[in-house]
């Protein structure tokens, strides 16, 4: 034994002071499926953190062998008693074990040591990284900041997704719904858009959470690889109550992981959390207040269900300069299904939210990715947020779009169409392609205005649609080699001035004049 | 349902009502709701939760040894007072893995003075 560790044994021998303070405690009396009904405990408060003494009747050396402690969660305030969720292995409790009270509200710990991390839903390192040294205690349940409190969203959260930024802009403090069907593409587009912060400048570079909650432990595995391969994992953390976790941490995780967000938005640093996905969360509450013997409302949801969201998500905010300036931005994921958006959990959501992206699994079908349904997505505040570079250019895409998608449906009865009405289609069909974006391949913001401007400029029109995508890219690139200045100018003003304009009609000519094999339609 | 008739009729014998009544007038209720069924069921339940009152109400103080049991009867009589609980009313269990000490709990309450718990909070802050 090491000197450091016989002093800290003397130390703490002359700490201990007879120990004649009492404890309040309370009997378990049942147990099953994650839930325990405990006996006594009169005063405990709801969300207080309980300890199973596991220790008694064992030898001390048993006693010490045992794993952490442990916890459990007080859900419900009975007549005779309490019911607590156990928050670990729940064969480890068993009938008549004394349950300790701590008088504590259960908190996670956070600290900038959370960066690059995965941690479990109580805030334990589960990379086998190591323990942290250094963090602060944060409440899981806090009440969320106030009107005066909070500042209105007008700051940019680029995503790097072409069609969502341009249509469906996204503002640091939003909550921004993602839904849609099984594999349509929804954690695709929250990914990518922690991706493309790496594009942010440091010192505005949102810090990034991903909260995994019911999905397999290999997908997790695989969006952590490729935060890190992309070099997105050293601003982002990822809290993972996976499938095999019991139902009260993945009810627990979201919670987890705006706690773990405020320690940032309360230094003034903002943060974009992604919620994957919330319907699994309300699934393990649902089993959880069954449990427990709530009564069961539409769906066997319990009554409160709308509540476990709109408290979660009225913690996402902008605050103001008083408050730090910190933000937290949103994005809930929830799944549907057969497309049907009128289920009870996704039109809770929709109503809680600032607005919401539908994937749809025909357009992917098509291979038209992200598979956003521009026409029944919205941004209720993130237009405010918009750059003007941006509304500049993508003003008229939304009404392009619909009305590209009215007659490509007529387009399929009719064959003769007059040239307006053809050349409208074609435009269309271009747009639809320039919208397109591989996965994981955000798109910084002034290439997609000078995308976006090229689009509006009919420069594609020529390409044969099939290669508007290859066209593109080149073109991109020919900006990014010969007019980075342009580029880094719309970057740093975050608008279109009317040089920068002339700057990108003469690129579009000079790439034109270069690449002529690539406009071979109509000549 | 037979719980919640249970609890009814413990709630009205403490409330001051003597036993026959109390059960006659809960019988008075069954019968007339069709429910003299649950009546068998009602008495488990009665059971059940007077188990559960005088679980409650016990309190249990451990000693490794029973030599102890003097000592410990000593260093408890305040605590006792302060919860209304008299040394006759008290049960005494031997423990040997607590290696000395006492311990003492009931009535939502727990003190721990043995050695093994005080070895493994320091064993538990050694090894933070």
């Amino acid at each position: 034994m090491d000197s450091s560790t016989i002093e800290k044994i003397i130390k703490e021998i002359g700490n201990i002071a007879p120990a004649h303070e009492g404890e309040h405690v309370g009997r378990v009396v049942a147990v099953g499926d994650g839930v325990v009904a405990i006996d006594g405990l009169s005063k405990a408060v709801m969300s207080e953190v309980l300890i199973f003494e596991e220790g008694k009747g064992k030898k001390l050396a048993g006693a010490m062998e045992d794993q952490a402690e442990l916890l459990g969660l007080v859900l419900n305030l009975e007549e005779d008693g309490v019911r607590a969720t156990i928050l670990g292995d729940t064969s480890r409790v068993s009938e008549g074990m004394t349950v300790k009270s701590t008088g504590k509200i259960l908190s996670v710990p956070s600290s900038e040591e959370f960066l690059g991390r995965v941690v479990n839903a109580l805030g334990e390192p589960i990379d086998g990284k190591g323990p942290f040294k250094k963090t602060t205690l944060m409440p899981i349940e806090r009440q969320a900041a106030g009107v005066i409190d909070r500042k209105s969203v007008s700051v940019p959260l680029a995503t790097g997704t072409k069609a969502i930024d341009a249509m469906i802009p996204i503002g640091r403090g939003q909550r921004e719904l993602i839904i849609g069907d099984r594999g349509t593409g929804k954690t695709t587009v929250a990914i990518d858009a922690i991706i493309n912060q790496k594009y942010e400048p440091e010192e505005t570079r949102p810090i990034c959470i991903y909260v995994a909650i019911g999905q397999k432990e290999s997908k997790t595995a695989r969006i952590s690889q490729q935060l890190r391969e992309q070099g997105a994992m050293e601003y982002t953390i990822i809290v993972d109550a996976p499938a095999s976790a019991p139902a009260a941490l993945q009810y627990l995780a979201p919670f987890a992981g705006v706690a773990i967000g405020e320690y940032f938005m309360d230094k003034g640093r903002d943060v974009l959390i992604v919620y994957d996905d919330l319907s699994k969360q309300a699934v393990a509450y649902r089993q959880l207040s069954l449990l427990l013997r709530r009564p069961p409302g539409r769906e066997a949801y319990p009554g409160d269900v709308f509540y476990l969201h709109s408290r979660l998500l009225e913690r996402a905010c902008r605050l103001s300069e008083e408050k730090g300036g910190g933000s937290i931005t949103a994005l809930p994921i929830i799944e549907t299904q057969e497309g049907d958006v009128s289920g009870y959990i996704p039109t809770n959501v929709i109503s809680i939210t600032d607005g919401q992206m539908f994937l749809v699994t025909d357009l992917f079908n098509k291979g038209i990715k992200p598979a956003i349904d521009v026409g029944i997505s919205v941004s209720r505040v993130g237009s405010a947020a918009q750059t003007k570079a941006m509304k500049g250019v993508a003003g008229g895409i939304k009404l392009e779009l619909a009305q590209f998608r009215e007659l490509e449906a007529f387009m399929q009865f009719a064959s003769d169409l007059d040239k307006a009405t053809a050349d409208r289609i074609e435009s269309g069909r271009r747009m639809v392609e320039v919208l397109k974006q591989k996965n994981g391949a955000p798109i910084p913001l002034e290439k997609q205005v000078a995308a976006l401007y090229a689009a509006g400029k009919a420069f594609f029109i020529n390409a044969p649609v099939n290669k508007v995508t290859e066209v593109e890219k080149q073109y991109i690139d020919f900006l990014d080699g010969q007019y980075s200045k342009t580029l880094a100018a719309i970057k740093k003003t975050g608008q279109l001035s009317d040089d920068t304009k002339a700057e990108l009609n003469k690129a579009m000519e000079e790439f034109k004049l270069a690449h002529a094999e690539l406009f071979s339609v109509g000549k | 349902m037979e719980t919640a008739y249970a609890q009814a009729l413990w709630k009205m014998v403490e409330g001051g009502m003597t036993p026959s009544k109390a059960v006659h007038a809960l019988h008075g209720v069954l019968k007339a709701n069709g429910r003299e069924v649950l009546l068998p069921r009602i008495a488990k339940a009665f059971a059940r939760i007077a188990e559960r009152e005088t679980k409650r109400t016990d309190v249990v103080l451990t000693v490794a040894r029973e030599k102890d049991e003097r000592y410990a009867h000593k260093e408890v009589k305040e605590i006792l007072a302060g919860m209304g609980v008299e040394t006759k009313d008290l049960k005494t269990e031997v423990d040997d893995t607590l290696i000395g000490g006492w311990r003492l709990e009931g009535r939502e309450r727990l003190v721990d003075a043995s050695y093994k718990n005080q070895l493994l909070e320091l064993f538990n802050r050694a090894t933070a």
